[in-house]
């Protein structure tokens, strides 16, 4: 029986013939090689190592614990007879090993490649690494049942609760207005998207967070540039800050919208507009805490650093709903795989890259308003076309 | 003169994995003004074709495809602003109350909404127009999307196993906007029930492996016959 059951979610994360774990190996493997014959070496003290690790894989075992994607499958097992310590170690064992094997090794294999480290520094990432499975497994069964001193025996039970109730039922959802049916004033269809997505930001802790921690991020940026020239400050700073974009999966996130924008008539101009404004707009907010806080640091910053800012926040809103309207990430297995999917970074490492090219040709901000505004207006065309 | 068919279709092929077709010599003609039922086994290629006329399906050749006498594709922002599907299963927009729904397909194909309420009644969905989608049931979720269809009358409606999931009496309900929607426009809808295509439809369409074998028209329809014909099919 327990051979079957890991089985079954061994199959549904890593593939029907487990495909996937030879990919991540093998990405694992060039990615060491590649870095570590650039002969690139950064020296990174142990805590740091071991603070890393448990961090990382604690925060992405806390994602894939907390995903919805998983509740549809284990609603079917757990209708069946199977015994429920057998069912919780399976699931919660096989999202550690998915984990540990796709996440925690790939930050490894980046960061071996460029420290040198030794036998018992090893060991101890290991150790760190378990322990970012367990602990938040613990953290999450505890946040669920008060009933923490009889955690060991049902615990069957309170992984059930949450797929057995599904996700609100019981609960009133806070736009929720139970009164007569009424016919709401007809708004354009932007407003309505936009109401949409803030109520799909709000729903989502995970991504209320990063807007949160983004925006906490860029008031201490530039405290942490020390003594940097203050040309590059402000365009790599700013580039910084592309590096989280939320609701930049929206689509590939939710396969059923997917599918419903693209059967609607008009909604490249509808729906892709709207969620442009929407992702610029929570762009330009993160950089305008951002300038602030370096302005009250530099003194007054003029009108250059806000249309910087501006043309950072637009290109990253542009460059995001391109790629997921034209490329939307499929066959994810777990929701935090597309929080980590390299196509996410396409985007800001460009800004990046643009953002020091900036730092050492200021005028080229203008040169790259010529481009952005080519951009907007090709997308345009062949969102027509 | 005759007016040509709302949409005809020659030698349609749709595959999912190249050689393996699940829609091969496919050619039907849809006309303005009729009822449409499919029905075959699982996998005879209902939702696929249903897919294919919503634009999702992207691998398909069709010798000719023509709306209105004129060539045309799938995907043509004319030919969509003409049609609307009710899919089998939907969880799509679960962040929008039935109503902003209801108001974002209007507001993409470009219409003013009409007076709603005796669908909602029909369908009996009165206190389930101000909660998000995501917190209704299934039955409830395809009534927004029903309601929703039938308030915007396209050209061609497109339902695909719309039964799925009603309670008895919106399903009573159902037939009825079904039978009565010749006077909109074309309704084109698969079903697995034979009474709900028996009771609607102008023509009935037994699809297998992939092809049509059997056309029923109106005076042809005839319950016995038609289950005759798919325990032919199930034998076969």
């Amino acid at each position: 029986m327990k051979k079957h059951i890991y089985k079954a979610f061994a199959k549904k994360l890593f593939g029907a013939r487990y495909e996937r774990l030879g990919k991540t190996v093998f990405t694992e493997i060039i990615l060491f090689y590649s870095l570590h014959i650039t002969g690139l070496q950064v020296r990174i003290a142990p805590s740091v190592l071991y603070l890393m690790t448990t961090v990382f894989t604690a925060g992405i075992m806390w994602q894939a614990l907390s995903s919805s994607d998983h509740a549809g499958q284990l609603k079917h097992m757990l209708m069946l007879p199977f015994v429920g310590k057998e069912f919780i170690s399976g699931y919660v064992g096989m999202l550690g090993i998915y984990t540990l094997i796709t996440k925690t090794t790939m930050l490894w294999s980046a960061v071996f490649a460029v420290s040198d480290r030794n036998l018992p520094e090893l060991i101890v990432s290991v150790l760190c690494a378990l322990n970012g499975v367990f602990l938040p497994s613990l953290i999450f069964v505890l946040l669920r049942n008060m009933d923490a001193y009889r955690f060991f025996l049902p615990l069957h039970r309170v992984f059930a609760k949450p797929f057995y109730m599904g996700q609100s039922s019981g609960r009133q959802s806070p736009w929720q207005t139970v009164h007569a049916a009424r016919l709401t004033p007809q708004k354009s269809g932007c407003a309505y998207m936009w109401k949409y997505f803030f109520r799909y930001l709000t729903a989502h802790k995970n991504y209320l967070v990063n807007t949160a921690a983004m925006c906490g991020i860029a008031c201490v940026l530039p405290l942490l540039f020390g003594n940097t020239e203050p040309g590059f400050i402000l365009p790599i700073g700013l580039g910084i800050l592309s590096m989280n974009t939320p609701l930049c999966t929206l689509l590939s996130c939710d396969p059923s919208l997917n599918q419903a924008v693209r059967f609607l008539p008009g909604q490249k101009r509808l729906f892709c507009v709207s969620y442009c404004v929407f992702i610029f707009g929570v762009n330009l907010t993160v950089d305008i805490i951002f300038l602030s806080s370096l302005a009250a640091r530099l003194g007054s910053l003029g009108m250059d650093a806000f249309l910087m800012a501006v043309f950072f926040a637009l290109q990253g809103a542009v460059g995001s709903v391109w790629l997921e309207w034209s490329y939307p990430i499929k066959n994810w297995k777990i929701e935090s795989d597309l929080w980590h999917h390299p196509r996410k970074y396409i985007v800001p490492a460009a800004l990046v890259l643009i953002a020091g090219l900036l730092g050492t040709v200021p005028w080229f901000l203008y040169i790259l308003y010529g481009i952005l505004g080519i951009e907007i207006l090709a997308v345009r065309c062949s969102f027509e076309g | 003169m005759n007016r040509p068919p709302l949409l005809s279709i020659q030698n349609l092929r749709a595959w999912y994995r190249p050689g393996k077709h699940i829609l091969t010599d496919f050619s039907i003609e849809i006309n303005a003004h009729e009822a449409i039922g499919l029905i075959g086994l699982n996998g005879a290629g209902k939702t696929t074709f249903l897919n294919l006329l919503s634009g999702l399906h992207p691998h398909f050749h069709a010798d000719r495809i023509l709306v209105d006498g004129c060539e045309s594709t799938f995907r043509n922002p004319d030919f969509k602003l003409r049609r609307y599907t009710v899919f089998a299963e939907d969880h799509s927009f679960q962040y929008f109350t039935f109503w902003e729904y209801l108001s974002y397909v209007f507001a993409a194909y470009g219409q003013k909404i009409p007076d709603v309420s005796c669908l909602v009644e029909g369908f009996h969905f009165g206190e389930y127009t101000d909660m998000l989608l995501k917190d209704l049931s299934m039955g409830n979720q395809k009534k927004a999307f029903l309601i929703t269809a039938f308030t915007l009358k396209p050209e061609l409606l497109l339902l695909d196993e719309p039964v799925n999931g009603l309670d008895f009496a919106s399903t009573e309900y159902l037939y009825q906007l079904i039978a009565g929607y010749k006077e909109h426009g074309t309704v084109l809808f698969s079903s697995h029930i034979l009474e709900s295509v028996t009771l609607t439809s102008d023509r009935v369409l037994i699809l297998e492996n992939g092809k049509i074998r059997k056309n029923f028209e109106q005076e042809e329809i005839d319950t016995a016959k038609i289950r005759e014909a798919l325990h032919e099919e199930t034998h076969l």
